[in-house]
């Protein structure tokens, strides 16, 4: 069965000026069929069991069952001017695609495959989920990573395809870390040239627990990111490293949200990328301290490297504060190579293009590096390279 | 102590607060609401030229059509039924202090108004309601030839063509909702034109005070500082407080030719029943600057984001501003800047305080235009909340679309440390009197870009706030 | 010593945005093998001629010329001019955060010579010369000069000249900040630099430390951005008991 898909993602958690164009992102496509993704049957380590093929709706039960705790506010709240939480207030656990996504999993029999990792279960071994696609694919699949007390997981996702390849994948990621619990997500796009791609995440974390996620997206001719990572108890803590690669005509439109409400919680998302050609990114990302979050901390950081004269750049840093006893910090730095670092490089011989195809690697490849797993990685780095 | 909070609490009302009873049969009031009879009536009333009254119906159909805006903090306490658009004195504006009307001078007076201009001021424009009562050059600065004069008699001047041709040429009415409703119902303001490469060495100044209850003011201040000037201008605003809602609409549109440079500044204190819908705007061509040093301490709801258009190489933009949000009040505020012309730079440098439930959002753009190369923008933006039942909020956002352009950014929220207080009691002080040093400290930036006397307003406002009185 | 010159400067003047001139007719005939010292008080202009021979485009030259190995590189970019055979020691080196040192200086090292780098050749080498400047390996692995203390900045420097063997270096104050110890070993670094090469040297610095061990041929006197006066060797130590001040009173 064919249909039209017309959302409105990545809204931004309060709205400014339109002419900015950056309160909401849309993703439309015309005509479009969806298939499920097959899971990938990679070994399941021991420590964490999987249910396969649970409706969307079902899946989102763990977190509805705890949403007293994951959206526990200690006082009365005043709203930031013109928020747009009302929106997403059907969705079991708030992410940073927003309803829409949700929507369309429902509306389409999506399903979602339900990891559970045992209660003090340190999983060394990563869970892989890898999908290799073939030119035309269209398709959705949706996971649920669940880490118990005090449980250690890492879950992998890497999508690829050949450079030259078209299709439409999107992936929906819900996680829950209870207490001391801690997740770490690495995902890793490297799709071709024609694909739509997005990859939507929500997630919250109870006392002491910890999301880390590491991603690279390199690939793809639009790109839809987007996370909202709920730090609702005491120590909750989240930590992102996001690299892109942006070039040709490609789009890539990005929101990510830590909703602090724990006392003492951190929450760390740095952004570094690479525009080049005709590319238009747009990264939205948003420090929400909310009232009893105090102690808390939270840094945003984007390194924006313009590489051609026709890219469209938009960044719009939020930070919402409604506690006195926090830390809140937001930087950017926006441009081509710093004069006196291209200076340096020519000193040593190395002329500009040189130094471009330098500082692009370094750039990625310093989030690559954080990749555990080691063939993902190695595929990763030479995709960098074959680009560079 | 609380002998301290007394003595605050009676500055506070003999400064901004006093009422003026305003006796009936001297003032012309019109009926709330807007309709096309009450737009035509203004124009009536100020004796429009045809295309005035023309561009006026215009913006009312647009008021009509535009939508209200989907962002910024909530303006459904203000009624434009309830609203007042025009309010004035029965007497003309006159030259000499001595014959402005008894009450208005008394409440000018109490601000210290004709004593800045004795002591500071090359020139003063007083506007009480919607019109102007007072306007004065000194002589040297007339000699010059500065034109610094109401709008309404510059429309039937010799400068007549010069305003029609930047009269919301800047601020266009269908810019927003309240750009169109200040076209349709504009009255008072000032324009200012200076010279070729006239220096006026000491400021001018307007100020503006709303005095009815339920009126509205809507000001224009067109201001024209031509190749090679240079022009200081002071705003200041304040009202008594009623409890229904007022509104001001003001417009402002700045030229800075080449070579120029034009600071403006504003000390705003409107009262906290104020919903403070100002636009202001200003086009710089090659090599001018623009400087803008803002305060904002009243109004129970503002929008204020003072814009500069960078079109001319190598134009410069400094915005310095300080956000004051106490009790009840919700003031978003901040800048917006498009760079246009190569080598333009822009710094944004803002500080806001929030404090007793008040919400301070910064909210400000960055635009860098594919033809801006070698644009450098920074922007700072510092936050600081004193209790935690307020908000500060900070919505910045950029759109870069060359990549031959520099562009950094800075953001902190924070209060103030603990350790800070500790060491200034340790000293002696009380910790009331610690905390409004340290916020007087964290205003400073702001502060010392204003002259001496509005420096030391602006810090009493910061005790007024500190202490709960303001 | 042979009679040809490697770098000639002629009446140089140098000037920031078109503004303030901070260089006025500098003139200087360095041969190669010869070790120069420049010195002057703080602001005389010592760093803008360091960065001026090697390019830097924040320096407008607005006069004279600069001949390298009987090419006029006065208008050429920097990496042309490291290509040349150029290289200049950073007072404060840049840090490069994502890029390890060894790599940074592997991609250099191509770079300058076009050729593939034989990569086992080029780790023995690199490991010699850092194990020659006591540099722990692992900093080879280290994203180049970030978190590195001043003496290891230094030390990256020194290691960098020593891997690209250029025909003159340029080393501004490479011995400020540093300890005894590290002074003792960027010496050697310099040291070995020459005796390899039979490189030219023109130091800038402010203190004699670094001199002890290498046999200077001429001192310079750079004063308010000019050269006031020219000696031999033994101006170093004069200087260094009686400071700059008949030098400003010539002046």
């Amino acid at each position: 069965m064919s249909k039209d898909l017309n959302m409105k993602v990545n809204v931004l958690p309060v709205t400014t000026y339109n002419f900015l164009h950056v309160n909401d992102g849309r993703l439309e496509i015309k005509d479009i069929e969806l298939q499920k993704i097959v899971s990938s049957k990679a070994g399941i380590p021991s420590g964490v069991t999987l249910k396969e093929g649970v409706s969307f709706d079902e899946a989102g039960e763990v977190f509805r069952a705890n949403k007293d705790r994951i959206l526990a506010l200690k006082e009365e709240m005043v709203s930031p001017n013109c928020e747009t939480a009302k929106r997403d207030e059907s969705q079991p656990i708030r992410t940073g695609m927003g309803a829409d996504v949700d929507k369309l999993f429902l509306e389409n029999g999506g399903t979602c495959d339900v990891y559970t990792v045992e209660e003090n279960a340190k999983v060394a071994e990563p869970i892989v989920l890898r999908q290799d696609l073939e030119d035309g694919f269209t398709g959705i699949g949706s996971q649920v990573i669940h880490a118990k007390k005090g449980s250690e997981v890492t879950v992998v996702m890497a999508y690829s395809s050949e450079s030259s390849a078209s299709g439409f994948l999107g992936v929906s990621t819900r996680l829950l870390a209870e207490e001391n619990a801690t997740i770490n997500l690495v995902k890793v796009q490297l799709l071709g040239n024609g694909y739509v791609h997005f990859d939507d995440i929500g997630g919250a974390c109870l006392k002491g627990g910890k999301i880390n996620m590491t991603t690279l997206e390199l690939g793809g001719k639009e790109a839809f990111n987007g996370a909202y990572i709920n730090l609702s108890e005491k120590e909750a803590a989240l930590s992102s490293n996001l690299g892109y690669l942006s070039r040709d005509d490609h789009s890539l439109d990005m929101n990510y949200v830590a909703d602090q409400r724990g006392k003492k919680t951190e929450a760390s998302m740095q952004f570094k990328g690479v525009l080049m050609g005709t590319a238009k990114k747009t990264l939205r990302d948003t420090l929400d301290f909310k009232t009893g979050s105090s102690g808390s901390v939270g840094d945003e950081q984007e390194d924006a490297l313009l590489l051609s004269e026709n890219v469209v750049n938009r960044t719009m840093p939020v930070i919402l504060c409604q506690e006195e006893d926090v830390e809140g910090r937001h930087g950017a730095t926006i441009g081509q190579l710093g004069e006196d670092l291209l200076f340096y490089m020519q000193t040593r011989g190395i002329d500009e293009e040189e130094a471009k195809r330098i500082m692009i690697k370094a750039r990625l490849e310093s989030v690559a590096r954080l990749i555990p797993d080691e063939e993902i990685k190695q595929l990763a780095i030479y995709y960098i390279q074959q680009i560079v | 102590m609380s002998d301290n909070k007394q003595i605050v609490a009676d500055i506070d009302h003999s400064l901004y607060d006093f009422k003026d009873i305003e006796n009936e049969k001297d003032f012309y009031r019109m009926e709330e609401g807007l309709t096309k009879e009450t737009v035509l009536k203004v124009s009536e009333e100020k004796n429009d030229p045809e295309w005035m009254r023309d561009f006026r119906l215009e913006c009312l159909k647009l008021y009509n059509e535009i939508e209200m805006p989907n962002w910024g903090p909530s303006i459904e306490g203000l009624d434009m039924d309830k609203i007042s658009s025009y309010v004035r004195h029965k007497s003309d504006m006159k030259g000499k202090w001595e014959d402005v009307p008894e009450d208005i001078k008394n409440t000018f007076e109490k601000l210290g108004i004709p004593q800045a201009e004795r002591e500071s001021l090359a020139g003063v424009g007083a506007q009480y309601d919607s019109e102007l009562v007072y306007h004065n050059v000194k002589d040297e600065v007339a000699a010059q030839g500065v034109i610094y004069t109401d709008l309404e008699s510059a429309l039937r001047s010799e400068y007549a063509d010069m305003i029609k041709s930047h009269f919301m040429k800047l601020v266009p009415p269908t810019d927003h909702k309240f750009a169109a409703l200040h076209g349709a119902v504009w009255s008072g303001g000032s324009f200012v034109y200076v010279p070729k490469n006239v220096k006026v060495e000491i400021p001018l100044q307007s100020y503006f005070r709303l005095n009815a209850a339920g009126a509205g003011q809507f000001e224009h201040t067109l201001i024209i500082v031509d190749e090679g000037a240079d022009l200081h201008f002071i705003e200041g605003c304040s009202a008594p407080k009623y409890n229904v809602a007022n509104l001001h609409a003001g417009c402002v549109e700045l030229y800075v030719a080449k070579n120029a440079r034009l600071r403006y500044s504003t000390i705003e204190n409107w009262s906290k029943n104020m919903y403070n819908l100002n636009t202001k705007r200003a086009l710089v061509e090659e090599n001018g600057i623009m400087e803008w040093v803002s305060g904002s301490f009243g109004s129970h709801t503002s929008y204020l984001y003072p814009m500069t258009i960078l079109k001319g190489n190598g134009s410069k933009m400094e915005f310095t501003g300080i956000t004051f949000a106490g009790k009840g009040q919700n003031l978003d505020t901040g800048a917006k800047v498009v760079h246009q012309g190569e080598r333009t730079s822009s710094v944004i440098n803002t500080k806001s305080i929030s404090k007793d439930g008040g919400i301070g959002t910064y909210r400000s753009s960055v635009t860098i235009q594919s033809t801006a190369k070698k644009a450098k923008a920074s922007v700072s933006c510092d936050s600081l909340m004193l209790d935690s039942i307020s908000r500060a909020d900070t919505i910045p956002g950029m759109d870069i679309r060359t990549n031959d352009a520099d562009v950094g950014h800075e953001a902190k929220i924070g209060r103030i440390s603990d350790e800070a207080i500790f060491y200034l009691m340790s000293r002696g002080i009380s910790e009331e009197d610690a905390k409004a040093m340290i916020v007087s400290g964290f205003a400073n930036p702001v502060s010392k870009e204003l002259p001496l006397e509005y420096a030391v307003e602006m810090n009493n406002l910061i005790k007024l706030e500190m202490s709960g009185n303001g | 010593m042979s009679e040809q010159s490697l770098l000639q400067v002629k009446d140089l003047s140098v000037s920031i945005d078109n503004e303030l001139p901070i260089l006025n007719n500098i003139n200087l005939d360095i041969k190669q093998g010869e070790t120069h010292v420049l010195m002057g008080p703080n602001g005389a202009g010592k760093s803008t001629l360091g960065f001026s021979l090697m390019g830097n485009p924040h320096y407008c030259v607005t006069g004279g010329q600069i001949i390298f190995d009987g090419q006029d590189i006065t208008d050429i970019s920097a990496d042309k001019r490291a290509k040349a055979g150029m290289f200049l020691s950073f007072q404060n080196p840049y840090e490069v955060p994502g890029i390890s040192m060894g790599s940074f200086i592997r991609n250099a090292y191509h770079a300058q010579t076009g050729a593939p780098v034989k990569l086992l050749q080029f780790q023995k080498s690199l490991k010699a010369a850092m194990e020659l400047l006591s540099m722990d390996e692992s900093y080879a692995d280290r994203d180049l000069n970030v978190g590195f203390s001043g003496g290891e900045k230094k030390k990256a420097e020194i290691l960098q000249l020593l891997m690209m063997n250029p025909k003159f270096a340029i080393l501004d104050e490479t011995d400020s900040g540093l300890d005894v110890d590290a002074v003792r070993t960027v010496s050697k670094g310099i040291e070995e630099y020459q005796k390899k090469k039979d490189g030219a040297l023109l130091i800038i610095t402010h203190s004699t430390k670094i001199l002890e061990s290498l046999h200077v041929d001429y001192t310079h006197v750079l004063v308010k951005g000019r050269i006031v006066h020219t000696g031999d060797g033994t101006l170093v130590d004069e200087i260094n008991k009686n400071g700059f001040e008949r030098f400003i009173k010539e002046d």
